[in-house]
């Protein structure tokens, strides 16, 4: 377990604030990056980077879903429903992490950032909006005012089973590798489940706060958390997130996907390599 | 909710205060403990509070998952304490 130091506190509010400009940018958690950087370039145990990135995964989901402009984009009733498919895979995944070796975390981080980068490269964009604001959005389905056609939309959600497959699985991996699993369900469910993007974020983004805490809470009572490198990492990731909202503006997207998917073919190569 | 926001920066403020000061200490670990276990408890509360707004608008299905999604949390709870 690592010793927490001033300097160490530092360096890892530094890395902090690089993963939340890279994850607001972009539109991920930071805990893609920040893993990584814990466990390879500072030698953290797998569990102990992953308890770390976990809350800061927490704090931002918390943040961005306090927001003004993700609270009408938030679906609640489907958030909570699939939440409590997240959630089991989360208890699942952080009881898995303890018992696994590193080197299969390790490995497992290696394909899952691969998957990640494939993703991010072919993403498939679907609109699902209705335009009808009076058509009915069912149950699940969700209705808000979209900038683009300057009217309230609607959209209703198809395929339930796969995007509640979806969430166990991403409530899984969030345990295991310490990061939110929005990566996943936000291609789940706008691809194939009928949701629109900016309403499959704001939903995913309030959906991983509660999944992130159960890992967190595991691994802390497991003695995986340093508190004061969690406190370090969290402010910066506060930090990064503010100032990558900032960029994200004026930032050309296409470029920076690019690059993210070249970072992380190489991290997903190098955990690899750890692990085998 | 709005509330889930403000608790967090009172989380991330008394983690932050204490390390501003030196960074040892008693004071200062329990203050980050402190902080730590506000921040693991704020979704929890946002579902807490989910399960109450459904209950009070007779949403029964919702109140019931929204329930179940707590008692995973407390499930995890149990574990993180095993």
């Amino acid at each position: 377990m690592p010793v927490a130091t001033p300097a160490l506190a530092l360096i890892i509010f530094v890395a902090g604030v690089l993963s939340g400009v890279l994850g607001a940018v972009l539109g991920l958690g930071g805990g893609i990056f920040l893993v990584p950087f814990l466990n390879l370039v500072l030698k953290f145990p797998l569990t102990a980077a992953a308890a770390i990135s976990l809350t800061t995964v927490i704090a931002t989901s918390s943040s961005v879903s306090a927001g003004r402009a993700g609270k009408q984009l938030i679906n609640m009733r489907l958030g909570m429903l699939l939440e409590v498919a997240t959630a089991a895979g989360s208890v699942l995944g952080g009881l898995t992490a303890l018992v696994l070796r590193q080197s299969v975390l390790q490995r497992t981080f290696g394909v899952v950032a691969a998957a990640v980068a494939v993703i991010m490269l072919t993403r498939l964009q679907r609109r699902n909006v209705i335009l009808d604001p009076d058509a009915d959005p069912g149950v699940l389905g969700g209705r808000y005012y979209e900038q683009e056609s300057q009217a309230m939309v609607s959209y209703r959600v198809r395929r339930l089973p796969l995007a509640i497959t979806a969430s166990f699985l991403a409530g899984n991996i969030s345990s295991l590798l310490g990061i939110g699993g929005g990566i996943i369900k936000v291609p789940v469910l706008n691809a194939w489940c009928g949701v629109p993007l900016r309403a499959a974020a704001a939903t995913s983004a309030f959906m991983i706060g509660v999944t992130a805490t159960a890992g967190a809470m595991i691994y802390y009572g497991h003695g995986q958390l340093v508190p004061s490198l969690a406190a370090a990492a969290v402010l910066g990731v506060q930090l990064g997130s503010w100032g990558g909202m900032r960029i994200a503006q004026h930032a050309p997207a296409s470029w920076l996907k690019l690059m993210m998917a070249a970072v992380l073919t190489i991290v997903s190569i190098m955990m690899f390599m750890r692990g085998s | 909710m709005l509330r889930g926001g403000v608790t967090l920066s009172s989380a991330c403020f008394a983690v932050g205060v204490v390390l501003a000061l030196a960074g040892s200490g008693p004071l200062a670990d329990r203050l980050l403990q402190v902080g730590i276990v506000v921040l693991l408890a704020t979704p929890v509360a946002r579902v807490v509070v989910s399960v109450v707004e459904y209950a009070q608008q007779r949403d029964w299905t919702f109140t019931v998952l929204t329930l179940i999604v707590f008692v995973e949390l407390m499930a995890g709870v149990l574990v993180a304490l095993r």
